[in-house]
């Protein structure tokens, strides 16, 4: 197993490599330059220059590469270009929100996911599990935005519960202080993981519940409840951590559209006003994040397929 | 990471792997169309699915509306539904039922062509990965985490300054954010069918490596390549609707359920409602569709309850 | 939601501004009491007020660097240190006495040089507003200008010959040529504001204040100094610097990419601040602006769109609605240097054709609901006097495909509506197409526009319709507003080079004008804002007539000519439509360089 993770570790690191290198390129490869993107249409080609000797693109492409690198090494992510502040500042103030964002929502998703689950399989066939199926697929055929705005029309516009927009804090405690505000966010999120967890709870738990060994377990006579909880959860919940591994690059890529409808100050958000103002030094630095939260993901998913079927660790290297 | 936020289903590697030992009595094929057919699932998914498609293609043969260019007419904007138009004219003053079918017909044939595309290309890869093993296996899937890692907003951006984003660049970029997971699953299947006996027995009978893939692995691992197409239909439709959200998506004459949703949003609280529902009750619906498919395939590939 | 996003900015930059003067040509009698009437009963004293913004500011000396284009640090810095020239009064398009900075400006006989009174006002630690405030901006500006974003070419600093100060109060400015008073007023004194010498001529945080503007070095020293404190996004509320003010309001709090807070300055000279706290909110969309709106949550904000049933929907929610006129033009820039169409867009008949097929009354009435300038040249119809009679009536160029068609089919070029049209007829003949145009050439254009605001899609497919009844193609190609600009630059005939000079047609937004609606920047040869390379000597020559002579016949020569010319494509510009809760008082009338937003004027009744 320590073989297999050194491996894997270092596997990861190349991907990493990897996808900086990839991303890089891909910035670059947009035609107009970034200069332009930042200093509006109407600059002149001496403001341009300028700007470009003063932020080093002038140089080759692997000189660029090479140099970036070396900060990173420095632990120094740059400077954005257009809030002139340090890229890990900048991301240091919205990565905790979009934490609490994705984890709560996580939370709530699992919260109504696994019991419903449970039930569906346990009524499997019934009236109760088409419905509940039938509810699935519904959210999970949901655009984003739809459902998000149909949920402020309810919330907030028809009643007032709840606010149409997250609080606009610098510090991530600040989302709790009116719980109002990032109730829906929350909300939206979890109703559009629900379908996904309670699907795979659904089919996990009905695998293990038939599994040889429960009917054993039965025959020697073991009340259902006792079965529930102690065998059939428990096994039936690996998919599900699997699952939870997978998104965790969700977390610090933050949720686009959602923050974007909700005006939730998170990664999501600033990544996509740099995408668009070609602010680079924030692009590579939430590339980095992203890709080695991904590689932690799957790893971590890896390692519980491992410990499900030892078989597969074998094979594979 | 998609921008639909919703891990897609089909992401984490399917469902748990058949236990050692067991072996297929006839083709797994075969064994699933009878089970296939019993479920009700299976049969509601396809009829919804069927009747939308007649709707969308067939429709317009029927009732007959000008979405081209130059059937644009400001002065019938914004109709409520009744008289000339049942469900009224949007803003632009195209008739919203015409609108619907030729939007469908979009949705459709991208979410169709998106899924064939990513799964040949992902069945492919994740055959070739799973089999050959070893360093090959291991750097082919390296390949895969790094691009599954890659911002797919760079990815959008670039296309959108290159191209006029068109159609076909749009099916080719959604297609290579979706073969990655088809790739994964194909090769944990392969990887778990190698050690089934029958297939040490028949490379022990001297096999091929080629004969093997086709007649063994695949059709076996069938039944978790559908799954996943079917359900790439669904996501490359949502994540379309995604795109024009976020103003990236072709702009006129080219309409699709997503365009026309975003386009009423505005007016979604002000009393406009054929300029949303209607789209939106469709692409839900169609949508379900094909998840019921879906998930009617997966639970009928199961063999551990077919024991049942 | 503000319109298409760098165009706000520019509006901004240039016209929220403190000023008042006189100002020749205007409309109006200027009594210049603005909304102030009714303060004498019920009126609370203190209150707070949030805004909306669809960007953030991120830089608060008010001479950023030129690399800094980010439009709202003029919002920003606005309300803490005014200019000179502050544009609108009432609801008119005229400089505003109470809130601009001087008393009176005198111009001599020729032109050349005036002489300026400066209002007897405070800062806010109580330190006098004096004539050596304005030549620290002098001196600071004369070294500096080449690192000022508001810097335009050949305007000031560089124009002045000399300045001098005789006395406290007074400022005596010569330049090196005659000027139109109410241009120079107007447009280059709105760019220039007073900053308080006594507290930032030093080059360092520590160091002593002195008089280091005077020299050529000191001025640099200063300027680099304020520059480098003026990024410090994290110190923009709390450093001692951006505490002396002489405008309304002082920075509270200053969260980048967030919120910031004004409280009122109580040692403000002009008119009393009923609106003590005004929190400044940033909102990335329409809709989360929207959706804040009509749950209740947000005081004033902007309607995205143009639509009744929103209006409608807030209004029984206590908000009560303006539609106000901007004063500014929309239009689509054509560019004359694209290597494949060039040459067609150069020929003035293919333009007029292209013109003649948007049909302006209808996007006024559809699609902005009658809350727009109808778009019939240069100069938007509330700028009074100086709207030509021709522009009145309609422009030279009414809704008429058959004109299109004729004009084209007269100039050798198959019709085919609803198809392409191409020309069958190349030469330099009065038949043929025109030089440069080969046989077979289509026209079809490749038509960009900013994505995300839902009025102008509507209206850019409408555009897109319209002019395929005469087989002229528009291929749309949308995108944000910060990809395509990376891709779309200015072009001249001296420099237009492939990677930002493929762009074909483009609709930014609209191009505010300060009080005096000049073409220059915008059409003459070279000018700042003329993105398609537009170059006719005869246009140069009666721009510069409205700008340094003083004739009004003068500037209706060159409005008309420009109208019939169409340097750009003419668009009708809509109103920005401001939602506030309706117990803010002193909203309206609105002002329509600032966009209805100044704070300093409202007040709760109570």
């Amino acid at each position: 197993m320590t073989a297999y993770l050194i491996r894997r570790v270092g596997q990861a690191i190349l991907v990493v490599i990897g996808v900086m290198i990839l991303t890089f390129i891909l910035i670059h490869i947009e035609p107009g330059n970034v200069a332009r993107s930042v200093l509006g249409f109407r600059a002149t080609q001496a403001r341009v220059s300028l700007f470009n000797s003063t932020y080093g693109l002038n140089k080759s492409l692997p000189a660029q590469f090479w140099s970036y690198v070396d900060e990173i090494a420095h632990g120094n992510l740059g400077d954005s270009l257009y809030y002139q502040q340090p890229v890990t500042t900048l991301m240091g103030e919205r990565l905790p929100n979009d934490i609490v964002l994705v984890g709560l929502s996580t939370v709530l998703a699992l919260l109504i996911a696994i019991p419903m689950g449970v039930y569906q399989a346990v009524k499997r066939g019934g009236v109760a599990d088409n419905l509940l199926t039938g509810v699935s697929f519904t959210l999970y055929s949901m655009p984003t935005f739809f459902l998000a705005l149909l949920l402020i029309g309810l919330f907030c516009v028809q009643t007032h519960i709840f606010l149409p927009t997250a609080p606009q804090v610098q510090n991530w405690t600040g989302l709790f202080a009116d719980p109002r505000g990032i109730a829906l966010p929350v909300i939206t999120l979890a109703l559009l993981s629900v379908a996904g967890y309670s699907r795979y709870m659904r089919s996990s738990v009905i695998d293990t519940l038939a599994q040889d060994y429960l009917k054993v377990a039965r025959a020697k006579g073991l009340p259902q409840r006792l079965l529930l909880f102690r065998h059939v959860l428990r096994n039936s919940l690996l998919p599900i951590i699997t699952l939870v591994g997978l998104s965790l690059p969700a977390v610090v890529s933050g949720a686009v559209i959602s923050e974007d409808i909700f005006n939730f100050p998170g990664m999501g958000q600033l990544f996509f006003n740099a995408a668009t103002q070609h602010d680079f030094p924030i692009l590579l630095g939430s590339t980095l994040l992203v890709g080695v939260a991904t590689v932690i993901g799957n790893l971590a998913a890896d390692i519980a397929y491992g410990i499900l079927d030892p078989r597969v660790r074998h094979v594979s290297h | 990471m998609s921008a639909t936020e919703t891990p897609p289903v089909a992401a984490a590697g399917g469902r748990p792997l058949p236990e050692a030992g067991e072996i297929a009595t006839q083709g797994s094929g075969r064994l699933t169309l009878s089970a296939f057919a019993r479920n009700w699932q299976a049969r509601a998914g396809i009829v919804i699915v069927l009747v939308i498609v007649c709707f969308c293609f067939l429709g317009p043969f029927f009732y007959h509306t000008n979405q081209g260019v130059s059937g644009l007419n400001l002065n019938v904007k914004d109709l409520a539904p009744g008289g000339n138009h049942p469900i009224g004219t949007d803003d632009s003053g195209y008739d919203v039922l015409g609108r619907l079918m030729v939007s469908g017909q979009h949705s459709l044939e991208l979410g169709f062509a998106v899924a064939i595309l990513s799964t040949v290309v992902g069945t492919v890869y994740g055959a070739i990965s799973g089999l050959a093993g070893g360093i090959v296996d291991g750097f082919m899937m390296r390949v895969l985490d790094t691009l599954l890692a890659i911002p797919t907003l760079v990815l959008l951006l670039v296309l959108v300054n290159i191209f006029t984003p068109n159609v076909l660049s749009l099916i080719g970029l959604i297609a290579v954010l979706s073969w990655l997971n088809i790739a994964r699953l194909v090769r944990g299947e392969v990887l778990a069918l190698r050690t089934r006996e029958f297939v040490i027995a028949a490379r022990m009978m001297g096999s091929s490596k080629n004969r093997m893939l086709w007649r063994h692995l695949l059709p076996n691992a069938f039944g978790v390549i559908s799954v996943n197409a079917t359900f790439s239909i669904a996501d490359a439709i949502l994540y379309m609707s995604a795109l024009s959200f976020l103003g990236l998506a072709p702009p006129p004459p080219y309409t699709d359920w997503g365009a026309m949703m975003n386009n009423g949003l505005n007016d979604l609280f002000d009393g406009y409602w054929w300029l949303v529902y209607p789209p939106a009750v469709l692409l839900i619906i169609t949508l379900m569709g094909f998840s019921l498919i879906g998930d009617a395939v997966r639970d009928s590939l199961d063999v551990r309850l077919r024991r049942r | 939601m503000r319109k298409i996003r760098l165009a706000a900015a520019i509006l901004a930059a240039l016209t929220l501004t403190a000023g008042a003067a006189a100002c020749s040509g205007s409309s109006g009698s200027g009594s210049g009491s603005s909304n102030k009437g009714s303060t004498a009963g019920g009126v609370k004293h203190t209150g707070t007020v949030s805004l909306a913004w669809p960007a953030t500011p991120d830089f608060i000396f008010p001479f950023a660097p030129a690399t800094n284009t980010d439009g709202y640090n003029g919002n920003l810095t606005n309300e803490l240190w005014p200019v000179l020239t502050y544009s609108g009064d009432g609801g008119q398009s005229i400089v505003n006495p109470q809130e601009s900075l001087f008393s009176s400006i005198t111009w001599a006989p020729d032109d050349k040089s005036f002489t300026m009174v400066l209002k007897s006002w405070k800062w806010s630690d109580g330190q006098p507003i004096t004539s050596r405030d304005f030549t620290f901006v002098y001196n600071l500006l004369k070294y500096n200008w080449q690192n000022w974003v508001n810097y335009f070419q050949g305007g000031f600093p560089t124009d002045v010959t000399s300045v001098s100060a005789p006395n406290e109060h007074t400022v005596v400015v010569n330049l090196n040529q005659a000027y139109n008073p109410a241009y120079y007023v107007d447009t280059i004194l709105n760019e220039v504001p007073l900053l308080p010498q006594h507290a930032w001529d030093k080059e360092s945080a520590s160091g002593a204040v002195g008089n280091y503007d005077e020299t050529a070095a000191g001025a640099k020293a200063v300027y680099a100094f304020l520059q480098k404190q003026g990024g410090d996004m994290a110190t923009f509320a709390t450093n001692p610097l951006w505490k002396v003010v002489d405008g309304p309001y002082t920075l509270s709090q200053f969260q980048p990419n967030g919120t910031y807070t004004y409280t009122a300055n109580p040692n403000y000279s002009g008119n009393k601040v009923y609106m003590t706290k005004v929190v400044n909110e940033f909102y990335t969309t329409d809709v989360a602006e929207l959706d804040a709106l009509r749950a209740g949550v947000l005081d004033t904000g902007s309607l995205p769109l143009n639509d009744l049933q929103q209006a409608n929907l807030l209004k029984s929610e206590g908000y009560s609605i303006t539609a106000d006129d901007l004063n500014a033009f929309a239009s689509v820039y054509v560019n004359f240097w694209n290597p494949q169409v060039g040459a067609v867009f150069n020929q003035l008949y293919i333009r007029q054709a292209m013109e003649d097929l948007i049909n302006r009354p209808q996007i006024v009435s559809k699609i902005y609901s009658g809350d727009a300038d109808p778009g019939n040249g240069p100069v938007p119809l509330n700028f009074g006097s100086l709207v030509s009679p021709l522009e009145k009536s309609g422009g030279p160029y009414p809704y008429s495909p058959s004109t299109a068609i004729s004009l084209l089919k007269s100039h050798g070029w198959n019709v085919v509506p609803n198809g392409v049209t191409t020309c069958t007829s190349p030469g330099t003949g009065p038949a043929d197409c025109g030089a440069g145009i080969k046989a077979g050439q289509q026209l079809s254009f490749v038509y960009a526009y900013p994505s995300g605001v839902e009025s102008v899609n509507q209206m850019e497919a409408a555009i897109q319709s319209w002019e395929e009844q005469a087989g002229i193609k528009l291929t749309l190609k949308t995108a944000p507003f910060n990809s395509l600009i990376g891709t779309i630059g200015t072009c001249t005939q001296a420099s237009h080079p492939a990677s930002t000079c493929g762009w074909q047609l483009f609709n930014e937004g609209y191009q505010p004008y300060a009080l005096y609606p000049t073409g220059n920047q915008n059409f003459n040869t070279n000018g700042t804002y003329n993105l398609g390379g537009y170059s006719n000597p005869e246009m140069d020559t009666l721009i510069n007539d409205t700008d340094y002579g003083n004739n009004a016949a003068t500037f209706l020569q060159y409005e008309n000519y420009a109208a019939e010319q169409l340097p750009q494509l003419w668009l009708p510009d809509s109103d920005f439509i401001n939602v506030y809760k309706s117990d803010i008082g002193g909203f309206l009338p609105g002002n329509p360089f600032s966009e209805a937003i100044n704070p300093e004027d409202w007040y709760y009744s109570s």
